[in-house]
């Protein structure tokens, strides 16, 4: 791609977030994005970023921070010497390696660190981080424990420092579409969001020689994750606290290891309502060993259903009558028969099978997006507004998911989060 | 050949149905936009799927206390039910109480100082009601706009037609036996009149319970599969007399009915097609 088709695509990508996001509600819902979007360029210097944890994701990140305008990967940090090797293609030649982050935070030389370890480690690096007066980009979920989640929140408030996590949806032009859609009423008050992930493997990852299972499969395992909790619904519950803007109220759910009996800890089925104020509902099922529904979310309201995964809305429209269109042709032909009218019967009530219609544009950079806003808030010394609460609020959900599978029980929203 | 009118239509959700507005000849270019705005006025004052001045007014009654009707058009259709109340043989109630034990006689409507109060919990659901009385409020909105042939449906069960037929003569329906794709129950004939069809049963499906109505002042559900079909000058009107006609007893069904505008059949699998003829 050359620079000037690069240069091309990111200004219609951003043109794209922009018209998707303007207006006083969507300000409103989205108050990051303008920020993000406006980005100003290197101008004094690139803002310098610290990766820990260069395994599959962290490679990913330094791909998309490659493709910023206003950041640069300053340093490289993995426990794991194969992943640090991985990561050296993308970075510039000679940038700094480290398999201990504390000796990376002791160099200097940085701006900010962009955490992609297992999910156990969130917390203390980002502490870690904050306590050497850097910023902090951390991967999503959050933490392992609500209270980790709270206190990294409450570290980054009292060190004055910008704590940003993962969350890509938020800058992904079909989900604010989407959104702009649903906020302007196209679907009617949404009642119900139905999400999924739902795969068919066993998502275990081989183990090389020099490694173990622990390490490698960190997410089969409840000290290091809360499994399809907080690697996956975690995204969708974000996304369901955000076209229903609230939080939930309660949540109940069943989780079991019912196919994939290969030794992990983690459910391998987990299914869970999470309630809203009004009686509205987020009902989530994830699985490993059936793909036919993938990763979805349905957004449900009384005129229509928004699935923003495909991209795709449906209006709640009833068919046309056949007879009626019939009438007219014959009228514009001078023919006049008898009106056919089905009265009061009704179809079997199948699924719609109509195509529905594109909710539009092809383009995604929000990863990259997500970074630039991270680079501009660091410059500013300011966070993204309202990205935080919505993290921190998408990994209490799923860790309060994860609680009230453990425990049988329904678990109400906590009272003892922090304010962000 | 005569010259054809100018035709138009307009589609749109609304009463949890579809409406569908054709129009032919005369009147005003914006005359199916302001029957629509007619129906979703209609809609916003008497829906209960979000807030409305229905569902302010089912708030009050249910904590039994004396509501005030602010919105015209929830007077209106009050008092049009209250007035229909003979007419119907009582059959028509637009009540719901969970525990069935009192219907509309039960609520204290004054209709000059427009309060309504109750003294059990009970609520409003005008349902197919609705739907005629929106198409009583689009016909006019089409006339006073100078259109004088159209033709309006919610759904198929509730046509109206303005005029006679664009190509003269009355519209002519005819509705289909359910329970046998190509025979058909009755054809009928309109003029600037309203079509209403309530049923038990629908094509196709044997699940009375899509479709189980409430007899007032009765504990069990009407299953029977039956379909009734009432034609009047007013769409609210003939939605009230095809309810009730559905909901009565046999006595009170041969009551209502008169063999040529208001109609039941039995659509038992084996019955005779209609119950009176
Ligand atoms: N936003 C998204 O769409 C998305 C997608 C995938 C993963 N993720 C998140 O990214 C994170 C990482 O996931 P992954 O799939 O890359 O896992 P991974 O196992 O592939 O990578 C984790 C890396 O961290 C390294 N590591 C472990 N402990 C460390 C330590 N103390 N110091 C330095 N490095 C250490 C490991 O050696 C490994 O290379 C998780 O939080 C995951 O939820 C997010």
């Amino acid at each position: 791609m050359t620079d000037k088709f690069f240069d091309l695509t990111r200004r219609t990508f951003l043109d794209r977030v922009l018209m998707a996001s303007a207006g006083g509600v969507m300000a409103t819902a989205t108050p990051w994005v303008a920020m993000a979007a406006g980005a100003e360029t290197a101008g004094a210097g690139k803002v310098r970023l610290g990766v820990i944890g260069t395994g599959d994701r962290g490679r990913a990140l330094i791909q998309n921070i490659a493709k910023t305008r206003n950041c640069m990967v300053a340093a490289l940090c993995d426990t794991y010497a194969p992943n640090l090797a991985k990561a050296r293609q993308w970075v510039a030649a000679g940038t700094p390696e480290f398999s201990d982050h504390r000796a990376m935070l002791d160099t200097r030389g940085l701006d900010a660190v962009v955490i992609a370890t297992p999910l156990h480690r969130h917390a203390q690096h980002t502490f870690d981080a904050m306590d050497a007066g850097l910023h902090v980009w951390c991967e999503k979920a959050m933490a392992r424990t609500i209270a980790d989640c709270g206190a990294m929140v409450e570290r980054a408030r009292t060190r004055g420092k910008v704590l940003q996590i993962g969350h890509q949806r938020m800058f992904h032009p079909t989900y604010l579409n989407a959104l702009r859609r649903v906020k302007a009423g196209e679907i009617g008050p949404v009642t119900q969001i139905r999400a999924s992930w739902h795969r068919n493997n066993a998502w275990r990852r081989p183990v090389p020689a020099d490694s173990d299972d622990r390490r490698i499969n960190w997410r089969l395992y409840r000290e290091s994750s809360a499994g399809l909790m907080t690697e996956l619904a975690t995204h969708q519950l974000q996304v369901g606290n955000w076209f229903l803007d609230a939080v939930p109220t309660r949540v109940i759910g069943s989780g079991s290891i019912c196919f994939w009996k290969d030794g992990r800890e983690v459910y391998d089925h987990v299914a869970l309502i999470y309630e809203y104020a009004g009686g509205r509902k987020v009902i989530y099922t994830s699985l490993l060993n059936n793909a036919r529904y993938g990763c979805e979310e349905q957004v449900q309201g009384s005129k229509g259903t928004i699935e923003p995964e495909l991209g795709r809305i449906y209006q709640e429209v009833p068919h046309r009558a056949l007879a009626l269109q019939r009438m007219q042709a014959d009228v514009k032909r001078g023919h006049k028969r008898t009106i056919p009218i089905g009265g009061a019967t009704w179809f079997p009530e199948l699924p719609v099978t109509t195509p529905g219609e594109s909710l539009g544009w092809g383009e995604y950079d929000e990863t990259m997006l997500q970074f630039e806003g991270f680079g501009e808030a660091v410059r500013k010394g300011k966070a993204l507004p309202g990205l935080l609460q919505q993290a921190y609020y998408a990994s209490v959900a799923s860790l309060l998911g994860e609680q009230a599978m453990d425990k049988g029980e329904a678990m109400t929203w906590p009272t003892s989060l922090v304010t962000v | 050949m005569r010259a054809l009118p100018a035709t138009g239509e307009l589609c749109f959700s609304a009463m949890g149905t579809r409406v569908e507005l054709h129009r032919f000849g005369g009147g005003a270019a914006d005359a199916l936009a302001q029957a629509e705005r007619a129906i979703e006025m209609v809609d916003d004052a008497l829906t209960i799927h979000r807030p409305s001045s229905t569902t302010a007014l089912n708030e009050a009654l249910r904590s039994r206390q004396t509501a005030t009707i602010t919105d015209p058009i929830l007077l209106d259709a009050l008092i049009r039910i209250d007035d229909a109340r003979a007419a119907t043989l009582e059959l028509f109630d637009p009540t719901i109480d969970a525990r069935h034990t009192v219907g509309w006689e039960a609520l204290r409507f004054d209709r000059q100082a427009a309060t309504i109060s109750c003294a059990d919990p009970i609520a409003l659901d005008f349902g197919g009601f609705g739907k005629g009385y929106a198409l009583d409020r689009a016909v006019l909105a089409l006339q006073e706009a100078g259109v004088g042939c159209a033709l309006l449906s919610a759904g198929e069960s509730s046509i109206a037609v303005i005029g006679e037929h664009p190509l003269g003569g009355t519209w002519s329906f005819a509705i289909p036996d359910p329970r046998q794709p190509e025979a058909t129950l009755v054809e009928l004939e309109l003029v600037d009149e309203a079509l209403s069809i309530s049923a038990t049963i629908g094509a196709g499906s044997a699940a009375p319970e899509r479709a189980a109505m409430l007899r007032p002042g009765a504990p069990s559900p009407v299953t029977a599969p039956r379909t009734a079909i009432v034609v009047d000058r007013s769409g609210a009107m003939a939605e009230m007399l095809s309810t009730a006609l559905i909901v009565a007893d046999d006595a009170a069904a041969l009551r209502l009915h008169d063999g040529a505008r208001r109609m039941r059949f039995d659509l038992t699998p084996a019955a005779p097609t209609r119950i009176f003829v």
